[in-house]
């Protein structure tokens, strides 16, 4: 104690000069607009990347549980796929596995099948005819799709028939797809011409992909659940203002074959969405406040 | 209060309202500032109480920035030089000297202290605008500032020691 006070009493000076000058940079900092978003901005930096890694290691300590909680949600939902595949294999006549596959991950939505009873592929905005209506609680704006993958958004529905808008329409909805296994998102659309082939665009210049790989729907509509299959990178280019990519994908859907598809009339998409949406909106009036 | 205190009092107030009122306007080619304020720091005799010189230059750096709207700026690098002045003013004395040696032309010659007073202006300019524009990558203008404010507050600090030394 001694020794300390001796130092104390010996360097004072340096702790006067330290105790000065923090109070000058802490002054400096904290009102002078550059210097404080520099700080801000480089601190948030440091202290982010060690709250990362502090939650990388506590992450690692519940993955225990994750597993649990996931095993359990695997066996529910097995049960839950068989019980469809059997009700889905008695309302329709045959099961051609590559459907069975594709419808497989629509297990837990609800379906209305239907047949094709009218179609186009040849013009620049093509429509389609499907055999089920309000009747059968087919509505507008509700997705359409095969066993192969994605076919269109339903338009105007009667009582007894529905006009889908599928992907071969330049006005198609542009519907957000996202590369399988990536997160990285873009928009659906068509130019026409080529019935076997459409484009993503808007892919981010960052993203790493390579041709072959699978593109389906990422969730993040109202209308189509995630999982639904797009089709398969052929050709990479760059947009138009070469701020990002844009994929020429193989449509995985046999538009001109196409009979059977199914209407996912399950409103628990769009519920979900509307909810979301409906927080966003209360919180910004909040902050307006 | 001893009059040492009182004369420094008025020093302060007079370094103050100089820079505040005519010295800050003038920029020069829009680079050269004026920082006569840092001869206040320079005229601590040897021995003075270190505590004393970083008190007296904290203080002057802040009032300095509550009058220019910069908190914080002048006051770390004046506190930084009052730090360094004692023990560098040490390295110009001769050995013999008196006890409460004042730095001025007259008192240890005119190239050493052309050289003190020149690195003192110097390394207050390359903090004061480091911590100013606190970014180098418009060094260039930075460069153009330090060596331009310290040519112009040097100027003003040799012509008043030479007028005081005319006494």
């Amino acid at each position: 104690m001694k020794n300390l006070l001796e130092f104390l009493q010996k360097y004072y000076h340096w702790f006067l000069f330290l105790v000065l000058e923090t109070l000058s940079l802490v002054l400096l900092v904290r009102n002078n607009n550059l210097q404080n978003s520099v700080w801000f901005s480089s601190a948030n930096a440091v202290v982010g990347k060690v709250y990362e890694w502090s939650s990388a290691v506590t992450a690692f300590f519940s993955l225990n549980k994750n597993n649990e909680d996931l095993m359990l949600r695997n066996y529910y939902l097995e049960r839950q796929l068989t019980q469809l595949r059997r009700l889905y294999a008695e309302a329709t006549e045959h099961a051609d596995p590559a459907q069975q596959q594709g419808l497989d991950s629509l297990g837990s939505y609800q379906l209305v099948p239907a047949k094709v009873i009218s179609s186009e592929l040849h013009h620049a905005n093509n429509l389609m005819t499907i055999d089920k209506g309000k009747a059968d609680g087919v509505e507008e704006g509700m997705g359409v799709v095969c066993g192969k993958g994605i076919v269109g958004v339903t338009y105007l529905t009667s009582d007894h028939y529905a006009v889908v808008i599928p992907v071969l329409n330049s006005n198609s909805s542009r519907i957000s797809c996202a590369i399988r296994g990536h997160q990285y998102f873009g928009v659906l659309r068509w130019y026409g011409k080529d019935a076997t082939h459409a484009y993503v665009e808007d892919i981010p210049r960052h993203a790493r992909f390579k041709r072959g790989e699978w593109v389906e729907t990422n969730g993040y509509s109202s209308i189509f659940p995630a999982g639904v299959l797009v089709g398969q990178i052929v050709e990479v280019y760059n947009s138009r203002d070469g701020l990002s990519y844009r994929l020429k994908v193989r449509l995985s859907t046999d538009f001109g074959n196409l009979r059977d598809v199914m209407v996912i009339t399950d409103r628990s998409i769009a519920d979900r969405v509307r909810l979301m949406q409906a927080a966003k909106d209360s919180l910004r009036l909040n902050v307006e406040e | 209060m001893s009059t040492d205190v009182l004369k420094r009092l008025g020093l302060f107030v007079g370094f103050i309202l100089a820079q505040v009122v005519v010295l800050g306007r003038i920029h020069l080619l829009g680079i050269a500032t004026p920082l006569f304020y840092v001869y206040f720091v320079s005229l601590f005799p040897r021995n003075y109480p270190k505590w004393g010189v970083l008190l007296w230059s904290f203080f002057l750096g802040l009032f300095i920035d509550i009058f220019t709207n910069t908190p914080g700026l002048a006051s770390t690098a004046l506190t930084l030089l009052a730090f360094v002045q004692p023990p560098f003013f040490e390295l110009f004395v001769p050995r013999d000297s008196v006890d409460d040696l004042k730095p001025s032309l007259h008192s240890i010659g005119v190239l050493k202290y052309s050289y003190y007073i020149t690195f003192l202006v110097f390394i207050y300019c390359v903090v004061f605008f480091s911590l100013e524009m606190f970014s180098f990558s418009n060094w260039l203008h930075w460069l153009m500032c330090v060596v331009g404010s310290t040519l112009i507050t040097l100027a003003l600090i040799f012509t008043f020691e030479i007028a005081r030394n005319q006494h």
